[in-house]
């Protein structure tokens, strides 16, 4: 980076931009600013050492070594989980750097997993997979605040996801529902919020902003059943995910770097172009049979988006909102109650998938991002492909509007390009 | 934070840490110093858990209670009473919902099913962990006791006490499956 750097400042001189003098204060500069500051490549190895360490711990431990007795196995159990007590601890007395609090942070989690898997082995404990989990959770999650540490916050982010589909979808024997991953969530939440007021445009906030929102769509299947009414759910999540990621605090982000934007966007466009097929409609259940805990899930997701959203419009104004935002509503418009009434609903969310594709196109060419636009451009195609399944359109029509969507793509990126060209002269002129 | 306060709330956790496992061996040691000793017939299958490693699922041969009773449902948490049978096997003195007044031991099962006047139940002590080259070995070597004509040779050796249990060993032939495997 500095060599590539220094050389682009040699061109800047041999070019007369800026003179010598300049070109040694801003290589002076550079070079000192970042003394003393951890350096962030060594903080990435250091926790993936640690974790590396931690999970091979566990590995070795799971062999179940049967030639050592009962309290050779016990002790063994307990050192590494000690060794992480005593690196936690000297990082925490000697104030060591954040790279330190990560590494040892990790190691603990992991050794504190490996601890209690191995007492299990020892006495058979018959605990299922999820009640181990939960235990290991329970007990890493205090060194989230108690060490500050990101990378402890980030495991037991994934942990509680891994927890609650256990409980929730893979385990057939069980029919609980794992609230505690609701707990759990809540428990990071501060964490979170801490970060994004004080590092918005930090790597590690964008890792959160896409471990976070992926975890609770990944969760969410242990709430819900396997019926269409999951759709429902999971639709007004995803409103809920590009909702938050409207949020003002987040605008300074790059949209690569917003994941509660660009999950609950896919989320949205992938659910809805479901239900533009006419046999989903065919399979709704012919009257409502709610479980209690499903409408409990699916008004809790509901009332928040709802509550979001009217935030949103009391600060930005009603302008502010775009189409993405309100998808879920006029879905569970279309759903609740039209859903009887012919084709009506198969062409209304035709048409809300539609007028998503064209309005992505809008954004897109007014800030003249070409990802967005294409983007739009994508959900219009895979739209009418879609409808090339289950309707009796005629081959050439079918032809025609290929060719007009494809038409489209070059058309829009051509005259985008143009015009993006044209302002960069007129910025070029203004300033010769 | 002060570090003074930090290191508190690191302490507190790291006793925590330390207690908890601490606690779930004295409970099991407990069980195994006061509790009585039961011999459930089983057979051994070899499944893996990714964390804790191989262990063998035992399928014992009281997994059910014949009774005709609508009242059980799958998942329902019961007491199932246990005494000993004439070659000293444990056997099914009674299944409840609620405790009941009698001097026999129990353990805590899961119904599985309620079909052909019986409730079906999953045993709490199924998972017996082993090293790892030897699990799907004792599988095999239980296959081959079994093709032998001699019943009543494999069975797991359980400790009971009020309602806990701890599943010390499972034996074939009279000896402990890992050394049965390392013959």
């Amino acid at each position: 980076m500095i060599s590539k750097f220094n050389k682009e400042l040699k061109t800047l001189v041999k070019d007369k931009v800026i003179s010598p003098e300049l070109a040694n204060k801003i290589e002076q500069y550079y070079a000192t600013k970042d003394v003393g500051k951890p350096n962030t490549l060594f903080m990435v190895f250091g926790v993936f050492g640690a974790l590396l360490v931690g999970a091979g711990i566990i590995l070795i431990l799971a062999h179940n070594w049967d030639d050592f007795s009962r309290t050779i196995k016990t002790i063994l159990s307990f050192a590494p989980m000690v060794l992480g007590h005593l690196l936690v601890g000297f990082s925490i007395l000697k104030e060591k750097s954040n790279i330190w609090k990560e590494a040892s942070g990790t190691f603990l989690f992991f050794s504190v997993g490996a601890c209690v898997a191995m007492v299990s082995q020892v006495y058979n404990i018959p605990g299922e997979l999820a009640s181990y989990l939960l235990t290991w959770t329970v007990l890493c999650l205090p060194l989230v605040y108690v060490l500050r540490s990101h990378a402890v916050a980030l495991l037991i982010i994934l942990l509680s996801a891994y927890y609650a589909v256990q409980v929730g979808v893979w385990d057939y024997r069980n029919n609980q529902t794992p609230w505690l991953y609701v707990v759990f969530l809540l428990a990071i939440v501060p964490h979170y919020w801490n970060l994004l007021k004080n590092k918005i445009l930090s790597n590690t906030v964008m890792i959160f902003n896409w471990i976070l929102p992926a975890s609770i769509a990944v969760a969410l299947s242990a709430f819900v059943g396997d019926d269409t009414l999951g759709f429902v759910t999971y639709i007004t999540l995803f409103g809920l995910l590009y909702t938050l990621g409207r949020l003002s605090i987040f605008k300074k982000l790059r949209t690569l770097k917003n994941g509660w934007l660009i999950i609950g966007s896919l989320g949205t466009v992938v659910s809805l172009m479901i239900f533009t097929f006419r046999w989903i409609w065919e399979e709704l259940p012919s009257e409502f049979h709610y479980d209690f805990q499903e409408l409990f899930v699916e008004l809790v997701l509901f009332i928040s988006a709802i509550a979001v959203l009217g935030y949103t419009i009391f600060k930005n104004g009603i302008k502010a909102i775009n189409l993405f935002q309100i998808a879920f509503i006029i879905f569970w418009i279309v759903y609740f109650l039209l859903p009887d009434i012919g084709v009506l609903p198969i062409v209304l969310m035709n048409l809300l998938v539609f007028a998503l594709g064209i309005s992505a196109i809008k954004v897109g060419v007014d800030t003249f991002n070409f990802g967005i636009l294409n983007y739009g451009l994508l959900m219009i195609s895979i739209l009418i492909i879609c409808r090339f399944f289950d309707t009796g359109m005629s081959f050439v029509i079918r032809g025609i509007l290929f060719v007009v969507v494809g038409a489209g793509f070059f058309l829009t990126n051509y005259v985008m390009l143009k015009k993006q060209l044209k302002i960069k002269k007129q910025v070029k002129d203004t300033q010769l | 934070m002060k570090t003074i306060h930090v290191c508190i709330g690191f302490v507190l956790l790291a006793l925590v840490q330390l207690f908890v496992p601490s606690l779930m061996i004295w409970e099991q040691e407990d069980i195994l110093i006061s509790g009585n000793v039961y011999k459930f017939k089983t057979r051994p299958i070899d499944p893996t858990d990714p964390f804790r490693g191989k262990y063998i699922t035992l399928q014992y041969e009281i997994d059910y209670f014949p009774i005709a009773d609508t009242a059980y449902r799958y998942g329902d948490q019961i007491k199932v009473y246990i005494e000993k049978d004439s070659a000293g096997f444990a056997t099914v003195s009674a299944i409840s919902k609620e405790p009941l007044q009698t001097n026999n031991d129990y353990v805590e099962a899961k119904v599985t099913g309620n079909y052909k006047n019986a409730i079906h139940f999953k045993l709490p002590f199924d998972r017996f962990y082993m090293e790892e080259t030897k699990a799907y070995d004792a599988e095999k070597a239980y296959v081959e006791t079994n093709r032998d004509t001699i019943k009543n040779n494999v069975y797991a050796l359980v400790y009971i006490k009020e309602g806990k249990s701890v599943l010390k060993d499972v034996i074939i032939d009279g000896i402990p499956i890992q050394e049965y495997v390392e013959k």
